[in-house]
């Protein structure tokens, strides 16, 4: 297994803090403190927190630039003429980012510069819309959409900004949800490889989280579309769950690879989310059983499939202890949600109940490895999560199915034991590991 | 990349943003200058596209399938082209729908290449957009005139159509 640093802030700042009491107490060598300092760049923290500051600062001024530029278009002037006023919106377009440039490259002001190209993609979008009112431009608005997203990923592109990027992907989507809508089912297909091909590889180059974790929302969001096409509840669970299950997958792979590490935690937790809902949501029997009208399961669907098991086998083999058993964990839930929904799909099963059983199971599964996970990663918050989403199963059944008052009070009452009883459990047991970890320290 | 590559792809996304706003209203651009005017009868009804602000959608006489007589039957998404004939009002009256664009018509004719989406014949002329200023006054001359509404577009040889202006009576608004 390939072991890479923990580069999080919130761990750095930490570090910085400790160490010179670390060397104060001879825990660690002045020349070791130093190295740390290096391998983690803790000399460049207060300049990375100023940076985020500015960044922030500068983007809302930039998305209140940007909607008073828009409104102003908007406000179309009746007096000046047609040309003139075409003459002006280019002359604005290139002003701001040739300024935004300017600020950024030569006066070294990034962030500034930045924000400016961004209100200039805004710019581009409003100006698409008034060059379409000027010359009475009919059809549907998808198709403005679909033309600022070109500009806007070309200059995301050009200057490797994850905020024109994630503008570009906004717009994107809103293309495709009118394309798709206007009887496109065909050429939308294309839609899902296009963002991996175009987005992907950019929030990569830009190093952004966000980005990336957008793109995969995307993605999955457009899969699930096309898949829930055809009116069918088990196409849509097919396409959530093997989108659930692929960016688990990938964002497995960027931890245990070492590769853009960075983008593993909200991957993961972005694939859990997702197969955690889908599997509560069809835990509900009045979502099984109806007849489907095709027996095809979607082409992305299978396709997220393939990389998923491909994936999965890779991660296997790397993947030891607790970190095996939890993958192996993850591909069960999402390997039973997807074969439910591809026998529901190909009718081999007509009756609820098998269904039924087999997303509740995964989903009680899914919960067991939240728990399991937040002990051996020591998080508290996932304990916490993974005990409500159990919580959360047990009374749904109960307001579910008919069961009396005093019943149902009861399953209230016991839930809430229990969450207390394992909440205390597990506070004792974080207990004990820090009493070892102090004596084997010792 | 060095300063150069970064300047020249900064460049090229910029030029892109040019091309694209150039590119959208080019094919409109084209036939308001080189087609010939036409004036058309229209009947407004109408609701509001968030980008573009307001417009109304204009029920054109050549719309109607019922206003040429006998017509073929055309499927979803076929092309379909009108002959319309200038009237000595002035207004273009509807004479056939054609499946392929007839030529060698006389000078009193022209041809308006459409195509029928979900039923309806559509030429992309339909949307009239209102500009700010004038919206509340177009809406009540609409609203008190609503049989005397007539369009001016320009036609090109292709059958190509732009909308110019809207006028009610002797009102004009483009």
């Amino acid at each position: 297994m390939t072991e890479s640093y923990n580069n999080s802030r919130k761990f750095r700042t930490a570090l910085q803090s400790e160490l010179p009491l670390w060397i104060e107490q001879g825990l660690v060598s002045e020349e070791a403190a130093s190295r740390l300092q290096t391998t983690y760049q803790l000399s460049n923290l207060k300049e990375e927190s100023s940076r985020l500051l500015s960044s922030v600062i500068f983007a809302i001024g930039g998305l209140l630039l940007g909607g008073g530029l828009i409104s102003f278009v908007a406000a179309n002037w009746e007096e000046i003429s047609d040309p003139v006023k075409l003459t002006l919106l280019f002359a604005a377009l290139v002003g701001l980012h040739s300024v935004g440039y300017w600020l950024w490259h030569s006066r070294g002001w990034q962030r500034l510069g930045e924000a400016l190209i961004f209100c200039g993609c805004l710019l581009f979008g409003a100006n698409i819309g008034l060059v379409a009112q000027i010359y009475q431009i009919q059809g549907d608005s998808y198709g403005a959409f679909g033309a600022w997203t070109l500009g806007s990923l070309a200059m995301a592109w050009a200057i490797r900004s994850w905020t024109i990027g994630l503008l570009a992907l906004f717009t994107s989507f809103i293309w495709f949800v009118g394309f798709h809508e206007d009887s496109h089912e065909r050429a939308s297909l294309i839609y899902p490889m296009a963002l991996t091909a175009l987005f992907v590889p950019l929030a990569w180059k830009a190093g952004s989280r966000i980005l990336y974790a957008a793109t995969a929302i995307c993605i999955v969001a457009a899969a699930s579309v096309l898949a829930g096409e055809a009116r069918s509840e088990a196409q849509l669970l097919l396409g959530m769950s093997s989108g659930g299950l692929l960016l688990w997958t990938a964002g497995e792979l960027h931890r245990l690879s070492g590769m853009r590490r960075e983008f593993a935690n909200a991957t993961t937790a972005l694939g859990l989310g997702l197969l955690a809902l889908t599997a509560y949501i069809w835990s509900f029997r009045d979502l099984w059983g109806s007849s489907e009208t095709t027996r095809v399961p979607s082409l992305w669907a299978l396709v997220f499939l393939a990389l998923s098991v491909a994936g999965s086998v890779w991660l296997l083999r790397k993947a030891s202890g607790h970190e095996r058993g939890l993958n192996i964990g993850v591909l069960t839930v999402g390997a039973t949600l997807s074969i439910s929904a591809i026998l529901a799909i190909s009718a081999v099963g007509a009756r609820k109940l098998p269904f039924v059983i087999m997303t509740n199971l995964a989903a009680i599964i899914l919960a067991g490895i939240v728990i399991r996970m937040s002990l051996f990663r020591e998080q508290r918050a996932l304990f916490w999560l993974g005990s409500l989403y159990v919580v959360l199963l047990i009374l749904s059944r109960f307001l579910e199915y008919e069961a009396s008052l005093l019943l149902r009070s009861l399953a209230f009452l016991a839930c809430g034991v229990a969450v207390i009883l394992a909440g205390v459990r597990y506070e004792q047991y974080r207990r004990r590991q820090a009493a070892n970890g102090r004596e084997a320290g010792a | 990349m060095t300063k150069r590559m970064a300047l020249a792809a900064f460049a090229g996304a910029v030029i892109v943003q040019l091309v694209i706003l150039t590119a959208v209203p080019a094919r409109k651009a084209i036939t308001r200058s080189t087609g010939r005017t036409v004036v058309l009868k229209v009947q407004p009804v109408g609701p509001y596209n968030s980008l573009s602000g307001y417009y109304v959608m204009l029920s054109l006489e050549i719309s109607r399938r019922d206003a040429f007589g006998s017509v073929p039957d055309f499927s979803d998404g076929e092309e379909c082209f009108a002959v319309i004939e200038r009237g000595e009002d002035g207004i273009w009256k509807p004479v056939s729908l054609e499946r392929a664009r007839p030529s060698g018509l006389p000078e009193n004719r022209a041809v308006v290449a459409g195509r029928v989406e979900h039923g309806q014949l559509r030429y992309g002329i339909e949307n009239f957009y209102i500009p700010e200023a004038q919206r509340s006054a177009i809406a009540e001359d609409l609203r008190t005139n609503r049989d005397r509404a007539k369009v001016e577009a320009k036609v090109d040889s292709a059958g190509n159509a732009a909308l110019v202006k809207l006028m009610i009576e002797d009102r004009v608004y483009q």
